[in-house]
């Protein structure tokens, strides 16, 4: 069941929902055995009160304290050893403590992901690894994604290709970097004219590409059973614009963001049957995004189909 | 290693698919310049705004064309067309043969960009746009409502103006187009019988960029940039010469000066209050009908959006109170209790076609405003018309002048009445629209379109229905944002109608026929 949940980086989302598409990506070193399914299912609850006008760090009390919950189920499949699938649909609640702006809920954006690897060798006292990851996410209800901050994602088709590399040593340390480009296609809005560093005239808004970067160390305990790290995460889209002053956000923002955090994986009997796992993640640094503290925690069930 | 191949290739398809089905996302509207279907050769003697007398703004006779003079300006305009690089052939096909257009969504980019409501301090105070310090921050100004439906209003009345000068004078002196004189001139844009000296292109360059620069003030070098572009533009596309050109300056300066005078002293100096004023203006709703309205924002904005500029001066209607509706349903009494059910049973169930309309037409902070939004409207029924500079400007300033007086009769309702808004009176109501700074009856929207499509209607008769229907839809779009009552929206329609009207009786009588 070591398996790839690490769906979280959604935490990061607040303003910026687009993030949660990136985040249901696996950017970890492990693997399922051909057959092998585990299903998940995920709590998040993700919140900041203060966010980033362009780079201005400010409070907004009409926001007050911003709330977003999610609940992910999730299934990944071995298809053999080296290639494994995965699927998640997250169903979304948003809310402000204050001013009169109505939240949202619904179902945000279905991912699908297959994970690839394609190098294992023994170096020293460890093995180095390589890994491919590649999805594909969409829209799967009629959300606004013209509501920001309350949106429930940026509501446009995104494909991302990552690359990964580690180093897991034999008395149970990783080492683990991945990067990610992001191509955002557009999301279609319900005006058709907006402001973007000058008129657009269009009922679609171009939501920026992206690169992805993730870095871990972490370290398996108790006979594989235990897994914890210490993660980073950043977001940078590669073009974009700002918020303007005391506006609110769109899809079109330049949107960065850089976490810190911690994950905790336990797996009950070995690598089947039950599992669980927590995670925690704060905002570091960011720009067009909520400066957001996140947790979330899960139940894991893996066992072999076929 | 074969399935990988294969997922591969089905992801390498996905990103061609997508990639192939992106939309555009233009910066402007994209039409070409057009033959126009009238020349309107008696414009010159249509009844004008600002301007008492055509004959009294003097420009100089202009040379023959076959002076030496002329035949010099048509060597440079040659020389100058023979040379062009791509930018300069681009501005040409920019511009078009009716830059009335262009200068219009110029003026909608501003308002769009300076439609910024000013935050709160550190301290929980607020800070207003001072036009005495344009840089701020914050920044002058904010184009709210009012204020884009004022500028719009000087913008549009000043193009027609001077370009009704420009006509008397075209058929005055008919001096025909560079290309009719020297064939071997291919203008850019349609051939056309029509004058060429003063040049109308560069009376609504000079009189635009004035009038924008008047508005906006830290646009200024921006719009001489664009003053300059559209210039040369004309000599680059074959339709004036230089002194065309000095001409049609001439006009656009002469017009500014009225314009700007009358701007100075229409009384929006004194819409935004000070705190004791507008206190002064609610404790005398309070008085009178026992309700007033509050801002809820935290923090508390102490004065609400120019409580006063329901006292500037309007163009088509003599007084205010002439348009002045009756008082709204007191809260809590039983008409109210129905109409505040209704809107929330739309948020609590809010359908997708309700949530499209609430949007489409929210037109809010960020955003060129609803009289934006009617001149997108207008711009488009133009195109099709294919309609003269003339024509254009004349339509623009109707519905300009008329949207503009629904501003100022809305705001004298909504400041006389200072009815409260939903978020006020429903305890705990949420809505998908931000509220706005200031009192609820009458809605806003709904007067700007009603005004505005009263005026479209009658210019374009064919599309009538069209603009009255989308009108009633940017009405009844504020209930489904949650922040008006069907009162304030359908009060408003009306309101917005008998506004106006006065513009269209007005249209009706100024020769133009």
């Amino acid at each position: 069941m070591k398996i790839f949940i690490r769906l979280t980086a959604i935490a990061a989302t607040t303003i910026c929902l687009s993030m949660a598409s990136y985040a249901q990506t696996p950017w970890d070193e492990v693997m399922m055995g051909k057959g092998e399914i585990c299903t998940a299912l995920i709590y998040e609850h993700s919140s900041w009160d203060q966010y980033w006008e362009g780079t201005y760090l400010r409070e907004n009390a009409n926001i007050g304290t911003f709330t977003r919950q999610t609940i992910m189920p999730m299934i990944a499949m071995g298809i053999s050893k080296k290639i494994n699938i995965i699927a998640s649909l997250p169903y979304i609640n948003t809310k402000a403590s204050g001013g009169t702006q109505a939240g949202q809920s619904g179902i945000q954006d279905l991912s699908i992901a297959a994970k690839v690897d394609w190098l294992q060798k023994q170096v020293g006292k460890g093995k180095l690894l390589f890994l491919t990851n590649a999805h594909f996410s969409t829209p799967s209800s009629n959300y606004l994604s013209d509501y920001m901050p309350f949106s429930l994602g940026a509501g446009a088709p995104e494909i991302g290709l990552r690359g990964i590399g580690g180093y897991k040593m034999d008395n149970g340390i990783v080492f683990r970097a991945a990067a990610a480009y992001l191509w955002r296609g557009q999301t279609e809005v319900e005006r058709d004219y907006y402001y973007e560093n000058g008129s657009v005239y269009s009922t679609f808004m171009n939501v920026p590409n992206a690169l992805n970067l993730h870095a871990a160390v972490g370290y398996w305990a108790f006979d594989n059973r235990l897994r914890m790290e210490a993660t980073f995460m950043s977001l940078n889209c590669l073009t974009g614009d700002d918020i303007r002053s005391y506006n609110r956000p769109q899809p079109t923002n330049k949107m960065e963001v850089s976490q810190v955090g911690a994950w905790v994986q336990y797996f009950i009997k070995s690598d089947r049957g039950l599992g669980a796992l927590a995670y925690f993640n704060q905002t570091v640094s960011g720009r067009n995004m909520g400066k957001a503290t996140t947790f979330g925690i899960g139940l894991t069930y893996q066992f072999k189909a076929f | 290693m074969k399935n990988l191949n294969i997922s591969y290739l089905y992801l390498t398809l996905i990103l061609l698919t997508t990639g192939s089905c992106i939309e555009e996302t233009p910066n402007y509207f994209e039409f070409e310049g057009y033959q126009f279907e009238n020349l309107d050769a008696q414009g010159g003697s249509w009844k004008t705004i600002l301007v008492t007398d055509p004959s009294l703004i003097d420009i100089p006779q202009p040379e023959s064309t076959n002076s030496s003079l002329y035949q010099a300006e048509l060597s440079a305009l040659k020389q100058q067309m023979s040379g062009l690089s791509p930018t300069q052939t681009q501005a040409v096909k920019y511009w078009t043969n009716n830059p009335v257009l262009r200068w219009n969504e110029i003026a909608l980019e501003l308002a769009a960009k300076y439609n910024l409501i000013p935050g709160p301090n550190a301290d929980g105070t607020y800070t207003l746009p001072n036009p005495a310090n344009p840089v701020g921050p914050p920044a002058f100004p904010f184009a709210h409502p009012p204020y884009t439906s004022r500028m719009l209003a000087y913008l549009s009345v000043a193009q027609f103006d001077a370009l009704v000068v420009t006509w008397h004078y075209k058929f005055q002196f008919n001096r025909p187009a560079p290309y009719l004189t020297d064939n071997t001139i291919k203008p850019a844009y349609a051939s056309s019988q029509l004058p060429s000296y003063p040049s109308d292109g560069a009376t609504v360059a000079t009189v635009s960029k004035e009038i924008l620069k008047l508005m906006f003030p830290l646009e200024a070098n921006y719009l001489e940039d664009k003053y300059q572009e559209h210039i040369e533009s004309l000599v680059h596309a074959g339709i004036n010469v230089q002194s065309d050109i000095d001409a049609g300056n001439i006009i656009g300066s002469e017009v500014i000066k009225l314009a700007k005078q009358r701007a100075s002293s229409d009384g929006m100096a004194k819409a935004q209050t000070p705190k004791n004023v507008s206190d002064s203006i609610a404790n005398a709703a309070f008085e009178r009908f026992g309700w007033k309205w509050e801002n809820m924002e935290t923090p508390k904005r102490p004065v609400g959006l120019t409580p006063l500029f329901g006292q500037v001066k309007m163009w088509n209607v003599p007084s205010v109170e002439e348009v002045r509706p009756g008082p709204p349903p007191a809260p809590g009494s039983k008409e109210f209790e129905t109409n505040a059910a209704e809107i929330k049973k739309f948020a609590a169930h809010m359908t997708i076609s309700q949530r499209r309309i609430a949007n489409w037409w929210e037109d809010g902070i960020g955003s060129y405003t609803p009289p934006g939004h009617w001149n997108k409207f207008a711009k488009e029924a133009i195109v099709k018309a294919k309609l003269n500079p003339l024509r254009s400007a004349r339509v623009f300033a109707y519905m300009n002048t008329a949207i503009m007086d629904a501003g100022v009769a809305c705001w004298d309702a909504k400041y006389y009445y200072h009815y409260p808004r939903p978020i006020e009176t429903i305890s705990g109501f949420k809505t998908i629209l931000g509220t706005p700074n200031f009192p609820a009856y009458t809605s806003g929207h709904s007067t700007f379109s009603a005004a505005g499509a009263e005026v479209l209607a009658h210019f374009f008769p064919a599309d009538a229905a069209q603009f009255r229907a989308w009108a009633e839809e940017a009405a009844v779009s504020r209930l489904y944002g949650g922040i008006h009552y069907r009162f304030d929206a359908e009060v408003g329609i009306t309101q917005g109608k008998n506004v106006g009207a006065y513009a269209v009786n007005r249209a009706k009588n100024d020769g133009a026929q």
